[in-house]
C-alpha cells in the first residue's frame, strides 16, 4: 500500500487506498455517525479509531502514509497525518484520476463549489463559494425533501425547468412549495431545482476558459446537472469514475509521493 | 474631541488644537466591537448595511461624542444618512466633500470651510501640515522597512498607517512611539523570505488576517489604502497633498499607485478585500480586469476573527501562488 487518502467533508468522510497507480478501495461515512462512532479528541488532535473503522489491518495502516484534508483542515487537526488544502488535494484526484494537465476542475460538494484552473500541471487559478452554500449538494438534499423524491429521482429532470429565483436556500424552499401549489409538473420542479445550480455556478465558471471541464464532488453524479451545465458552458465535461472521493484519492496520490 | 468617519485634512483639527478621533480605529479596537454594531441595529440600522458604519454610530454614542466631521463625498453614502441620524440626537455634524472631478479650487473651497469652522487660517493649516510631515516621513520609514528590508511585519506596517489619520489624537506621544518602534525594528535581523502579498480595499473588520497569512507563509508588503492614510507622495500645499490622496477619487487613480507599487515591491499576489454591503465591492470587477498578478477577493462583514471558510480560500490561494512560484 502506498498512500491513505482522507477527505473530511462537511456530508460525509472519504477514504481512498492506494497501491502505486491502483486504487485498492474507497469508503464512505455519513459525517456525524463517523465523528461519533469513530472520532475523538487527544491534546487538541484529532483521533480516529481505525481498529474499529474496520478498513484496514494495523499493520496495513502502518506502512500506508497517510494524508488528510477537508472542511476540517482548519480546526481539525488529524493525528499521524499530513493535512494539506484541498485545493492541492483535488487538483491531485482529477489529475490522477484522468490524466489531464489543462482543465478547469469543478468541485461540486455538501457545501462547498470550488473552481480551479490547471495548465500544464500549474494551478493557475480559483475561487470558491462565499458565505453562502445554495449551490451545494445540501441543497439538493433539502429540495429533494421538499418534493418528497429521493436525491437519485431529482437529479434526472433537466428538460424546461421551472424558473426559481430565490438567492437563498433556505427561501428556495419557501419558493419550491409556492410552483407546486402552482401546480408545475414533478419533471419541471426537479429540472428548476437543478437548473439553479448551473445559476450560482455560472458567474464562478465564467471567469475561467471551458475547454475541458473536469466535475467531481457529489453533485457530479447528478446526469441533470452534468447535462445542464454542457448545455450552459458548451464545455467538454469529463466526469472522473469516482467523483465522489476525488478528494480522497488526491490525498493518498500525496500520500505516495 | 472631534471624530471623523475616515480621513479628513487632519491639519485643520491640528491647528484648532483639537483632538482628532477617526472613530473608524475607536470602532475597530474597541474590546467589544460587535456591541457597537448591535447598538446600532437595535437603533434600527438595517442588518444589510456596512458594519463600519454601525459600528461608527455605536462609537459616537457610546462615547458620548459631541461633534464630528462627516465625509460625505469620496466615501460611502451611508456616512449622510449616519450623519442625519446623529444630527436628529444632538452631535453636531461638520459635513466635509472630497471634489469627483479632483478640482483643486473646490478642494480649497472645502478646505477653507472646515478650517472656517475651527477657526483657524489657511496658514496656520500649512504649519500644521510641515509639523505632521515630520510624523509621517518616520511611518513612511516603517512601510520602507517592511517592504524593502523585510524587518516589520504586514501587521505593524499596516497598524502605524492607519493611525496616521488621527495620529491617535496625540501627535507627541504617536511620534514618540514611532520613534520607539523604528529603533526597535532597526536592529532586528530580516525576516525570512515568504511570498509577497498586495493587500488592497480599505482596511479589514478581521482582527487576525495578517496574523494568519504569516502563518501560512506569505507577508503583506504593501497596504494599499492604510498608506495613502500616511500621505505618501511628496508635496508643497494641503490643497495638493489631499488631491494626490488616492482614496476618495476614482478607482483608476488608485489602480496606477496599485500597479507601481506591485511592480515595486515585487509582490506575488493581491488580497482585494470589499466590505460586505459596500459599493466598492462592485469595483472589484475593475480591479480583476486590469491587475495582472492574482487576486483572491476577501469579503468581510462583522469584526472578529477569520471565520473557518475564509481561511480555507485564503489557504487555497496562498497554495495557489507557491505552485506558481518558480
Amino acid at each position: 500500500m502506498t498512500g491513505l487518502g482522507i477527505d473530511l467533508g462537511s456530508r460525509q468522510a472519504k477514504f481512498a487506498l492506494l497501491d502505486g497507480h491502483k486504487i485498492v478501495w474507497l469508503k464512505v461515512f455519513d459525517t456525524i455517525p463517523f465523528y461519533k462512532l469513530y472520532g475523538g479528541m487527544r491534546g487538541g488532535k484529532l483521533t480516529l479509531d481505525f481498529d474499529a473503522m474496520g478498513l484496514l489491518a494495523a499493520e496495513e495502516r502502518r506502512a500506508a502514509a497517510l494524508v488528510a484534508t477537508g472542511y476540517g483542515r482548519n480546526t481539525i487537526d488529524l493525528e499521524g497525518a499530513r493535512v494539506v488544502p484541498e485545493i492541492q488535494a483535488h487538483v491531485a484526484g482529477a489529475r490522477f484520476q484522468t490524466d489531464l494537465d489543462t482543465f478547469t476542475l469543478l468541485d461540486m460538494g455538501g457545501q462547498d463549489s470550488k473552481v480551479a484552473r490547471l495548465e500544464n500541471g500549474i494551478l493557475v487559478d480559483f475561487v470558491m463559494n462565499d458565505k453562502c452554500a445554495a449551490s451545494s449538494g445540501r441543497y439538493l438534499e433539502n429540495m429533494a425533501k421538499v418534493l418528497d423524491i429521493s436525491l437519485e429521482d431529482l437529479s434526472r429532470h433537466y428538460r424546461d425547468p421551472v424558473p426559481l429565483d430565490a438567492t437563498c436556500g433556505i427561501f428556495g424552499e419557501s419558493e419550491l412549495i409556492g410552483k407546486i401549489i402552482e401546480g408545475h409538473s414533478l419533471e419541471r420542479l426537479c429540472a428548476g431545482v437543478n437548473n439553479t445550480l448551473i445559476k450560482r455556478v455560472a458567474p464562478m465558471l465564467r471567469r475561467f476558459p471551458t475547454d475541458t471541464i473536469v466535475l467531481t464532488g457529489g453533485v457530479a453524479k447528478s446526469p441533470a446537472f452534468k447535462e445542464l451545465l454542457q448545455e450552459a458552458s458548451g464545455a467538454d465535461i469529463i466526469v472522473p469514475k469516482h467523483p465522489q472521493h476525488n478528494g480522497a484519492i488526491g490525498c493518498a496520490v500525496l500520500a505516495g509521493r | 474631541m472631534v471624530g471623523f468617519t475616515t480621513t479628513i485634512p487632519l491639519e485643520v483639527l491640528i491647528a484648532a488644537e483639537r483632538r482628532p478621533v477617526d472613530l473608524n480605529n475607536i470602532f475597530i479596537t474597541d474590546p467589544d466591537p460587535q456591541g457597537l454594531i448591535e447598538d446600532a441595529e437595535v437603533a434600527g440600522f438595517p442588518r444589510n448595511i456596512c458594519g463600519w458604519i454601525k459600528g461608527l454610530y455605536g462609537v459616537v454614542r457610546r462615547h458620548d461624542i459631541k461633534e464630528i466631521v462627516a465625509v460625505t463625498e469620496g466615501d460611502c453614502s451611508n456616512t449622510k444618512a449616519l450623519m442625519e441620524v446623529l444630527t436628529l440626537q444632538g452631535v453636531t455634524t461638520v459635513p466635509f466633500a472630497y471634489p469627483f472631478d479632483r478640482s483643486a479650487e473646490t478642494l480649497t473651497h472645502e478646505i477653507d470651510k472646515l478650517a472656517r469652522h475651527f477657526g483657524v487660517t489657511l496658514h496656520q493649516c500649512e504649519a500644521a501640515r510641515v509639523r505632521l510631515e515630520r510624523v509621517r516621513g518616520k511611518v513612511h520609514e516603517i512601510d520602507r522597512l517592511n517592504w524593502q528590508e523585510d524587518r516589520v511585519s504586514g501587521s505593524e506596517s499596516h497598524t502605524f498607517q492607519v493611525c496616521t489619520s488621527d495620529m491617535n489624537g496625540d501627535v507627541d506621544a504617536f511620534e514618540a512611539e514611532v520613534d520607539t518602534f523604528l529603533a526597535e525594528a532597526g536592529r532586528r535581523q530580516p525576516l525570512r523570505q515568504s511570498l509577497r502579498l498586495a493587500y488592497i480595499g480599505v482596511p479589514p473588520i478581521f482582527a487576525d488576517l495578517y496574523e494568519t497569512l504569516e502563518g501560512m507563509g506569505a507577508r503583506v508588503v504593501f497596504n494599499e489604502t492604510q498608506r495613502q492614510f500616511s500621505m505618501p507622495y511628496p508635496v508643497d500645499s494641503l490643497v495638493e497633498q489631499y488631491r494626490r490622496y488616492t482614496y476618495p477619487y476614482d478607482i483608476f487613480t488608485r489602480l496606477a499607485d496599485i500597479e507601481t507599487e506591485i511592480a515595486r515591491r515585487r509582490v506575488d499576489g493581491v488580497i482585494h478585500y470589499v466590505q460586505a454591503f459596500c459599493f466598492r465591492q462592485i469595483e472589484d470587477l475593475i480591479v480583476r480586469q486590469r491587475l495582472k498578478t492574482p487576486i483572491l477577493t476577501l469579503e468581510g462583514d462583522r469584526p472578529g476573527l477569520l471565520d473557518a471558510r475564509t481561511r480555507i480560500r485564503l489557504e487555497g490561494f496562498i497554495e495557489m501562488l507557491k505552485a506558481r512560484k518558480p
